[in-house]
């Protein structure tokens, strides 16, 4: 499967406090910070029960100051676990920093029909600003507009009211604008394990993009700073060249 | 991926008429951009957006933009900015272009119907990205976690204990009846009784003082009385005295000693004065 540079636009630490259910809220939270704690070591089973037990979206570097090991074996075992249950009905669900538990995607029917869940239905003009943010996070508000070419604030309203899309931080540019992107919930309700495994943008529209951006000159000095002048983001989104 | 495709709006439905561009009939949601209505008039005719000179649909936005409810068009600004570039783009394709060196300097501006045309495809892109998703979300339904216990999550949402239920009023009542009975009355407050000095009672004394002795000196009479009241009241009573003409007073000088003495019976005729046994008016409206 082709990806369209999600890797090489990851998320900002940022979404660290972009859910309020993360850190601080628990008190078992803040016994990992003893320093008197002896250190406990990480196995990839040790992993899989922890985030078995904590019901929460859990960050790496909490993992390793539970655990006592350092942040390479934190990655190192989320990504073994994340092999391992590549083909189970339980998958490793991350988003940034954080991973979590849940059902495989293949499962969601099944269980939505035992606890009575429906899926998550939008407008289509809430779609493609949801897709323009999980495609393009962190992105601005501005940034959303100059593609969609309309105002997209009540759309954003209504995607961050429903926590499928929620503030990163602040863009270092004038106005310093609010940079949104997505979180668990976002993954969850569309049945996606992780940022990578989103469907490609069209590769053979985005290779023709680019060539009639070339050709027409069109993209030349552009950037994504929060205006909201028409013109074509082609700044930190994700790269649009045939992969 | 079509079936979810189909769902979306704005919807064009052409005309059969000889202009077609003209009867076009068009839909669209209060929050579609104008990039939503130009790239739904060009998959309406089934035609690549890629390719299709773009200057050739101004006349049918502008039919469309026309047909639009107003009032449902969020951003008339932005329907607008591309009905000038796409009339701007038709104007370029019908005018003849210059090939001279002079020419392509000063048409070094960005081509509009190629930066129309990305926009186009970027919007298109992503828009349909969002049509994927809507339909891997009705396939999976979506993943489940595992949701923290009840009182975890109620605790962590800010809940609080219900409040007890409401204390009987009777039990109330028989306490409080209880406690009367038990704890003894707190003593009543000391009485504070008005003293009442009167003028009748000061002139009652001057005449008994009158009646020993041919005169009396006021100061001596109050010799040791420190009470402002009573000073004031007995010299009150004096002038009372001196107005029914019981007494005579005489004061040589002033501060001198205030000496006084009982009229005789001739200079009491003599004045004209109330009997004795006339009540005095303790008011003092008389001296008014």
């Amino acid at each position: 499967m082709e990806r369209n540079g999600r890797a090489a636009n990851p998320l900002p630490t940022a979404d660290l406090s972009a859910d309020p259910m993360a850190g601080g809220a628990d008190p078992k939270a803040d016994d990992a910070s003893d320093p008197a704690a002896e250190p406990l070591g990480l196995t990839e089973a040790a992993l899989e029960a922890l985030l078995f037990v904590v019901e929460r979206p859990l960050g790496r570097r909490e993992i390793a100051t539970l655990t006592g090991v350092d942040r390479e074996t934190v990655d190192a075992r989320v990504g073994d676990l994340e092999t391992s249950l590549s083909q189970r009905g339980i998958r490793l669900v991350t988003s940034g920093d954080r991973v979590e538990l849940a059902t495989a995607p293949e499962a969601g029917r099944l269980i939505g029909r035992y606890i009575g869940a429906d899926a998550t239905r939008l407008s289509p003009a809430a779609l493609e600003t949801l897709a323009i943010v999980a495609y393009r996070q962190p992105v601005t508000k501005g940034g959303v507009e100059r593609i969609r070419g309309v105002d997209s604030d009540y759309t954003m309203r209504v995607l961050l009211h429903r926590r499928l899309v929620v503030e990163l931080g602040r863009a270092e540019t004038p106005g310093r604008p609010y940079l949104y992107g997505t979180d668990f919930e976002f993954l969850e309700r569309f049945g996606i394990v992780s940022l990578e495994d989103l469907p490609p943008l069209d590769a053979e529209v985005a290779a023709r993009l680019v060539e009639a951006v070339d050709e027409g000159r069109a993209s030349d000095a552009r950037d994504d700073s929060d205006d909201d002048g028409p013109g074509i983001a082609v700044g930190p989104g994700p790269a649009l060249g045939p992969a | 991926m079509v079936e979810a495709r189909s769902t979306t709006v704005p919807t064009v439905v052409l005309g059969d008429g000889r202009r077609p561009e003209a009867s076009t009939q068009v839909r669209l949601d209060a929050f579609e951009g104008p990039l939503a209505l130009l790239l739904s008039l060009i998959e309406a005719r089934q035609l690549d957006v890629m390719t299709i000179p773009l200057g050739a649909l101004a006349e049918a936005y502008l039919d469309a933009l026309a047909g639009l409810e107003t009032g449902r068009i969020g951003s008339v600004s932005g329907f607008v900015a591309i009905a000038g570039q796409l009339i701007l783009i038709k104007s370029r394709a019908l005018l003849p272009r210059r090939t001279d060196p002079v020419a392509v300097i000063l048409d070094e501006a960005p081509d509009p119907e190629a930066e129309l045309r990305a926009r186009l495809v970027l919007y298109r892109a992503h828009r349909d990205a969002g049509l994927a998703l809507q339909a891997a979300a009705l396939e999976r339904v979506g993943l489940f976690r595992r949701e923290p216990t009840a009182a975890l999550a109620a605790w962590r949402a800010g809940a609080v204990a219900q409040p007890a239920p409401p204390t009987d009023p009777g039990l109330l009542a028989r306490s409080l009846e209880r406690m009367l009975r038990v704890v003894p009355p707190p003593p009543p407050p000391p009485e504070t009784l008005p003293r009442t000095v009167t003028i009748a009672q000061h002139a009652e004394l001057i005449r008994a003082a009158l009646r020993g002795a041919d005169r009396i000196v006021l100061q001596d009479l109050l010799a040791g009385v420190r009470d402002r009241i009573v000073v004031v009241v007995t010299f009150l009573a004096m002038l009372e005295l001196m107005k029914r003409r019981e007494i005579v007073v005489d004061q040589a000088a002033p501060w001198g000693p205030i000496v006084a003495r009982r009229t005789t019976s001739e200079e009491r005729a003599a004045m004209g004065g109330l009997a004795p046994e006339t009540p005095i008016d303790e008011s003092l409206e008389s001296f008014g």
